[in-house]
């Protein structure tokens, strides 16, 4: 018996220890059936807020459901819509057919025109290349030019500088030119004394010389004669003298009047005038290839008196005066004097005698005032004539030059502007 | 026509030149009867005083004082009474300018006095019958007397 009481009580322990386990299990079980209750419970909610939103979402797809309604209607209405565009597109692919042909042909058109351009740019290059070339050479010339007007410029300078310098001087010349006016004037009043003033006396005594040479004569001596003769003749030297300085005046106050004449005529007329003279020398005057000469005509006929009367006058006592006179139209080269112009056209006129002539050395002097190579009792004169004659040659713008040699006559050359 | 009494009048200031004039006036063998002036405004005086009875010819000097010879003789010329007198202008002046000036103004002769009495005696005896000739006064005569 105490080994059956201990295995009871063995019996005893595991059956308890069965006991606290299955209740521990239990426990256990009870504990996950709370849980498990808590599962279903939030399970449960979970299901009530899927339904919830099954509801919202089937409200959603009835409404999208009556949109893709409206959206189906509207493509109805597209496709009509489409259905005309193609359509107008088939019109418009018609038009554009024909249109596509006549691009085509402008096409064709515009390739003709492409050669022809290509053809014109060719030609442009080469022209531009020119205008390249011809830039260049203008630039170059621009260069000069610039050198040019700077000189231009520099010589401008110079000018305005001469410019003053040649105001000051016609200012000078005006001055001049009003200072001659002056002395012209005086010389007027100078002529106008001697032609009245200094002739009126000479005149008388000359005149009363006269009326005791003719009334008298019987009553006076012969010495008293010859003192009266001497007196006449120193009374007309004198009046020769007024005359001859009267004449020179007035050719350098007396108006200018060029005209074109005869140069026959005036040759004519003086020798009508000095036929005693000439009778008397037992002169021949040869008057040759004379022409129009552009001439003060009163003044060159004083000219040729003056000229012809101091031939016949200079003639020599023996032999019996010639003068020969010619006109000949020359070039001012041919004179050799430089108060003429090169290629002006002159009128050469000679006077030739072959009378007593003078020394050359006295070529210029002869025709200065008052000057005389002989004493008046062998030649008479009063140094005037040959002065008034180159008067006469300066008023015709000429020149007048004389050749001789002692004894072989003289000869004259006046050039005067043809 | 034989020598009838010629009545001359001489306008010159000068007491010389009237004397001579005188003079060979009485050398020449004309009959005449001088008067004399002693200068320009004496004349035009004379003259107007004496309209009605004038000279048979006025021998008148250019280069008188005051009223010269050229200004009487434009004032002859302008007067009606005056115009139809033979005039000869008489002077020293040998200027062909203004002679002919002169006979523009309506001078009838011109004589340049001369140096020589004998020449004066002449030019005068001259001047004197173509004076007369004064009653054509349409042709009047252009003379220079130049002896």
């Amino acid at each position: 018996m105490a080994k059956k009481i201990k295995s009871n009580v063995e019996e005893l322990s595991n059956t308890q220890k069965e006991l606290v386990f299955q209740k521990s299990e239990k426990e256990k079980l009870a504990a996950e059936l709370v849980i498990a209750k808590k599962e279903l419970s939030f399970l449960k909610k979970e299901k009530e807020k899927r339904l919830a939103e099954l509801g919202i979402a089937n409200k959603e797809l009835v409404f999208q459901d009556e949109e893709k309604g409206k959206r189906a209607a509207e493509l109805g209405i597209a496709n009509i819509e489409l259905a005309f565009q193609d359509e107008e597109k088939g019109k418009r692919a018609e038009e554009l057919g024909i249109a596509n042909i006549e691009l085509a042909f402008q096409d064709e058109e515009k390739g003709k025109r492409a050669g022809e351009l290509i053809i014109a740019n060719k030609e442009l290059l080469f022209q531009n290349q020119e205008k390249e070339k011809r830039a260049e050479e203008l630039i170059i010339a621009n260069e000069e030019l610039l050198f040019q007007n700077k000189e231009k410029e520099k010589r401008a300078e110079e000018l305005i500088i001469a410019n003053k310098e040649l105001l000051f001087q016609n200012k000078e010349k005006e001055k001049r030119a009003a200072e001659l006016i002056i002395a012209n004037k005086e010389l007027l009043a100078f002529t106008y004394i001697s032609s009245h003033d200094l002739q009126e006396p000479l005149r008388k005594i000359q005149t009363f010389v006269t009326i005791i040479l003719e009334n008298e004569s019987k009553n006076l001596s012969e010495d008293g004669k010859y003192n009266f003769g001497r007196m006449q003749m120193a009374a007309g030297r004198m009046q020769q003298l007024i005359d001859d300085l009267l004449a020179f005046s007035r050719i350098t106050t007396t108006e200018l009047k060029f005209e074109k004449t005869s140069l026959s005529n005036i040759i004519d007329q003086v020798k009508a005038e000095l036929k005693d003279t000439i009778l008397e020398k037992k002169a021949t005057i040869e008057a040759s290839e004379l022409g129009f000469v552009n001439i003060i005509p009163f003044q060159f006929r004083q000219l040729m008196y003056n000229l012809i009367s101091n031939a016949l006058k200079f003639s020599q006592p023996d032999i019996p005066s010639h003068i020969l006179i010619k006109s000949i139209l020359v070039k001012g080269s041919a004179a050799k004097n430089k108060k003429l112009s090169f290629v002006k056209d002159y009128c050469h006129i000679t006077i030739k005698d072959n009378g007593i002539g003078f020394e050359p050395h006295f070529s210029e002097r002869i025709f200065e005032v008052f000057q005389k190579l002989h004493g008046k009792e062998v030649y008479g004169g009063t140094g005037i004539g040959l002065a008034i004659v180159k008067k006469i040659i300066e008023n015709h713008n000429g020149v007048i030059t004389a050749t001789s040699q002692l004894k072989k006559g003289a000869s004259f050359d006046i050039y005067i502007p043809a | 026509m034989k020598t009838k009494q010629r009545n001359i009048l001489l306008a010159d200031d000068d007491k010389d030149d009237r004397y001579f004039f005188d003079k060979a006036l009485k050398e020449i063998e004309v009959s005449a009867n001088l008067i004399t002036v002693n200068d320009g405004e004496a004349l035009m005086a004379y003259l107007s005083e004496n309209s009605e009875q004038l000279p048979d010819i006025l021998f008148l000097d250019i280069n008188m004082p005051g009223k010269n010879g050229l200004e009487c003789l434009q004032g002859i010329q302008c007067n009606e009474k005056l115009k139809l007198l033979s005039v000869v202008m008489f002077s020293t002046s040998n200027d062909s300018q203004e002679i002919s000036m002169l006979f523009k103004s309506g001078a009838h002769v011109y004589i340049h006095k001369p140096s020589d009495f004998s020449e004066l005696k002449q030019v005068i005896s001259h001047a004197l019958p173509i004076a007369d000739d004064k009653m054509v006064p349409a042709s009047k005569v252009k003379y220079i007397l130049n002896a």
